[in-house]
């Protein structure tokens, strides 16, 4: 009988725990909860946050900007707590905290969350998957707050997807108005609009139109072995340092390569266009880089240059099949000429590139100021948007997770705050300099460590560079520290360059449509994915088969959608829903 | 003791139980072990059947079932025009079938060798070592077909470069038709072992008074195979023949991932590869349902279909 018991016993039990289990996994919630019952908002009641987040109560919680006075001086508590859910990057890097639940997250919940009764989660958005995961949240009804993104194409995907709602930018105004009037001064209020509606709130991108922080370290020790004194400038030069580097066996495919992902921004082609006679037409159908312009004459330059890349045996052959990550192991390893990569104070690939290669030499390839005539380009690049990132309100979203959300990027604009996120923690981060500035500490690790870029993907909501006095300041700051070259002036002088370039003329920006190009929703992806395999194949193709090879996937390209994508663009700047291509 | 067991005969309390739930009370344990598996397969196999209304919507995902619109079959129209879906339709069907004809086979063969083995150690450790591959996931398989078959710094091309069998690597994996040769290969490689185990225990089921009778009769070891082994796994055969027809419309991603490159996408470019990146990438969670739910019902079709004809043909079938 006490077996029979026992049997039932545990037959019950193991039941409960099997059905527990699944309804746990099931749980939507988890997040929610966990976060709450770790955090110590006070007042924070620890159920039913779904129900607080659509709080009803618009007498009591309309405190917080019913007030006169405008800004962080008017805010009040919210008086039920709002839970806001602010996205950011998951880069998948090692070295960094967890993106979701680190001290500085915890940091921003008690200095600003605790402080007005708001609840800050943060949503982990993987880099390379951004439109999918926000997908997934719209479809679970779980977007964050806010969505926020660099692309102005995404933007308009997320309005024309229903994911974001229109918002007051009086409203803006009265809750942020730091933010706001930085909005003012920077001339970003035009691109807040979109169909005649007002959807985003912009960030600020200081020193827009160059590409200071994106640098390409190339291998001097040998250049110089081969006979360079300077990083080439020109296309036969390149040819020639690569061809002498093959000769003297000492790397086998200096050009390395890597596979094209079916991403924006893949093979972009400002330095092959013809700025002289380039039409704002042209311009405004075929001239982003958010879709690779296969079948325009700057795309064909491009293709031309890589296929014969790979026929001399420069490229490494099987790029196809390597991952970005690959080819930067392969510079790490020392197989590869050169290799790109955003600054920051600490740079792991840096670092392991001198463990590998201590008596390696770097350089900067600094922006060129000559125009290669023989190969029939402009070292011209694309200027970044006026803007950092885009950020939009979440149609799912409540008005007090509206508010609050406007506060938190107001809040994180507030000097103090926006220091402290960007720089850490004194004596520990960073140190004052003899000027009087602060400076990172090198490779710290500890109880305060920053996220990936000095936590750049939360100040990301507000600015795009540290606070740290002039553009020299700023790029020290920003330069890579604890190695055994300093590159500080080099990125400088890169910096100055690139200004001299933008006054040349040779700073494009992209066009940009206040109407839904509809057509790049429907055929992006498609568009991206066929590139990439088009761009293979005429990249490894025979010289001799090129050209055939190139009009067929032309033909293909513009019938897969983006002939239908470049007539509505150019219908668009025709009726005047776009910006204009400046001379 | 005695006295317990006269109380309890279960079957005869049962059969004279005035309660027809009667059943439910006696093995209410067993029921309450059984809720939870049915519970599974209703929510992961039939609660997201309402979402595939949004086949007929143009669905926006912010907006929900309630603010979308619906749009009849405007979504499975655009799909049959789309030239990429037909693509990704031809070469899921070949590549499909295909498989079906190499790969399904090959455990039905591997298992009748297993079975001839006599030394029961060997054939355990050729067993587990036959299953492991099943065990990996398609991204390490797909790894290990990069590493071994590179055109340039694969294993298997330096080693016949190194002997001097060739001049020049063969290209496993980036010239279409070897490409579908190698992938066809890998799923042969990496699922075979594990398709034995089901063959073995129908072959356990085989009785041995047959073997025996035959081996009396001189029956060697081709001919017990023939006409003992193999027609007494052959009801297993049919049943699991019909259940593969219903995935030749179907296409794993993964496996495809694991071993796409930009050189083979003309072969690559499958129906599980239209679905993730027009749906999920390119966010028409419609067309995608619209693609999903049309290979279930292809697949349901022709799992009839297979069912009704083995039926015609004397065996038992599946329904």
């Amino acid at each position: 009988m006490k077996k029979t018991t026992l049997q039932k016993s545990v037959a019950v039990a193991l039941t409960g725990a099997m059905v527990i289990g699944a309804l746990t996994g099931c749980n939507s919630n988890t997040a929610n909860n966990n976060t709450e019952t770790t955090s110590k908002a006070p007042e924070t009641t620890s159920q039913g946050s779904k129900t607080e987040e659509t709080s009803k109560a618009p007498e009591e919680t309309s405190k917080s900007d019913s007030s006169a006075v405008a800004g962080v001086d008017g805010w009040e508590p919210f008086a039920e707590n709002v839970t806001i859910k602010i996205p950011v990057y998951d880069r998948g890097k090692e070295g960094v905290p967890p993106v979701t639940d680190n001290y500085w997250t915890k940091w921003i919940q008690e200095n600003f969350g605790d402080k007005y009764n708001i609840t800050v989660q943060f949503e982990a958005i993987p880099r390379g998957d951004v439109l999918n995961a926000y997908t997934l949240l719209a479809v679970g009804g779980n977007l964050p707050t806010i969505l926020m993104e660099y692309d102005y194409p995404k933007l308009a995907q997320w309005v024309d997807d229903g994911y974001l709602t229109e918002y007051s930018l009086d409203e803006f105004a009265q809750i942020a108005p730091t933010y706001y009037q930085r909005m003012v001064d920077n001339n970003q209020l035009e691109y807040t609009e979109l169909n005649g509606t007002t959807y985003f709130a912009l960030a600020e991108r200081p020193y827009y139109n160059t590409n200071y922080t994106y640098i390409t370290w190339v291998r001097m020790d040998w250049l110089e072995q081969v006979g360079y004194d300077h990083v080439p400038a020109t296309r036969a030069e390149y040819l020639d340092a690569m061809q002498k580097i093959k000769d003297a066996g000492i790397c086998e495919y200096p050009g390395g390569g890597s596979m094209i992902s079916g991403t924006a921004g893949v093979d972009q082609n400002y330095v092959y266009r013809d700025l002289d006679n380039m039409t704002g037409e042209e311009w405004a159908m075929y001239g982003d880089y958010a879709i690779p312009a296969l079948s325009w004459e700057p795309q064909h330059k491009l293709l031309q240059f890589a296929n014969e890349d790979y026929n001399l045996g420069i490229t490494n052959p099987e790029f196809y099949s390597l991952t970005a990550e690959d080819a930067t192991a392969a510079f790490v390893s020392g197989n590869q000429y050169s290799w790109s990569g955003y600054i920051s104070g600490t740079m792991d690939t840096l670092v392991s590139f001198y463990e590998q290669n201590p008596d390696a030499k770097l350089a900067v390839a600094v922006q060129s100021l000559e125009e290669d005539t023989e190969a029939g380009t402009v070292p011209a690049f694309r200027s970044n948007n006026p803007f950092g990132m885009m950020i939009g309100f979440s149609s799912q979203a409540s008005e007090d997770q509206i508010k609050a959300a406007m506060m938190y990027m107001e809040w994180m604009t507030l000097e103090d705050n926006l220091f402290t996120m960007q720089w850490g923690v004194e004596g520990e981060n960073f140190t004052y300099g003899d000027d009087g500035l602060p400076v990172s500490v090198a490779n710290y690790s500890g109880d305060y460590t920053q996220g990936f870029n000095n936590s750049k993907d939360y100040w990301c909501v507000t600015t795009e560079a540290r606070i740290a006095g002039t553009i020299e300041d700023v790029i020290k700051a920003a330069s890579p520290v604890g190695l055994p070259q300093d590159f500080t002036q080099d990125i400088i002088d890169n910096y100055y360059n690139q200004v001299a370039a933008a006054e040349k003329g040779w700073v494009i920006p992209d066009c940009m449509f206040a109407r839904v190009i509809s057509s790049v929703s429907e055929y992006q992806q498609t568009l991206l994915d066929k590139y990439a395999e088009y761009r293979t194949q005429l990249t490894t193709c025979d010289p001799a088969d090129f050209e055939d090879l190139y009009a067929k996937y032309a033909q293909e390209y513009l019938d897969a959608g983006y002939q239908e994508i470049a007539d509505e663009r150019l219908q668009a700047y025709q009726d005047g829903y776009s910006s204009k291509l400046e001379k | 003791m005695e006295k317990r067991k006269a109380q309890k005969p279960p079957i005869v309390m049962a059969a004279k139980s005035k309660n027809p739930m009667g059943f439910l009370k006696r093995d209410w344990q067993l029921y309450l072990m059984l809720i939870f598996p049915v519970a599974l397969v209703i929510l992961f196999n039939y609660a997201a059947y309402p979402g595939l209304r949004i086949a007929f919507m143009d669905f926006k995902a912010a907006k929900g079932y309630k603010g979308s619109e619906w749009v009849g079959w405007d979504i499975w129209v655009k799909v049959f025009k789309d030239k990429d879906f037909a693509v990704a339709l031809r070469n899921s069907l070949i590549f499909n079938l295909a498989d079906l004809v190499v790969g399904f086979p090959m455990p039905i063969l591997l298992a009748l060798m297993l079975n001839e083995l006599r030394y029961p150690k060997f054939k355990k450790v050729s067993q587990t070592i036959l299953y492991l591959p099943h065990f990996l996931s398609w991204v390490i398989v797909g790894n290990v077909a990069y590493s071994m078959f590179r055109e340039y710094s694969g294993l298997v091309n330096m080693a016949l470069m190194n002997a001097g069998i060739i001049s020049k690597g063969i290209p496993f994996l980036t010239e279409k038709n070897h490409w579908a040769f190698t992938y066809l290969l890998m799923g042969v490689w990496q699922g075979m072992g594990w398709g034995t185990i089901i063959y073995l225990a129908a072959i356990t089921g085989i009785s041995g008074e047959l073997y025996e009778a035959a081996m009396i009769d001189g029956a060697g070891r081709w001919k017990r195979m023939w006409h003992i082994t193999l027609p007494g796994i052959k009801g297993t055969i049919v049943t699991l023949l019909i259940m593969n027809l219903g995935r030749v419309m179907g296409s794993n991603l993964e496996r495809i991932k694991a071993f796409d490159n930009a050189l083979v996408k003309d072969y690559s470019y499958q129906l599980a590869v239209y679905i993730y990146q027009k749906g999920l990438g390119g966010g028409k969670l419609s067309m995608s349902t619209v693609v999903g739910l049309f290979q279930s019902v292809v697949g349901l079709i022709l799992v009839l279909l297979a069912d009704r004809f083995a039926k015609l043909l004397g065996e038992e079938g599946l329904i």
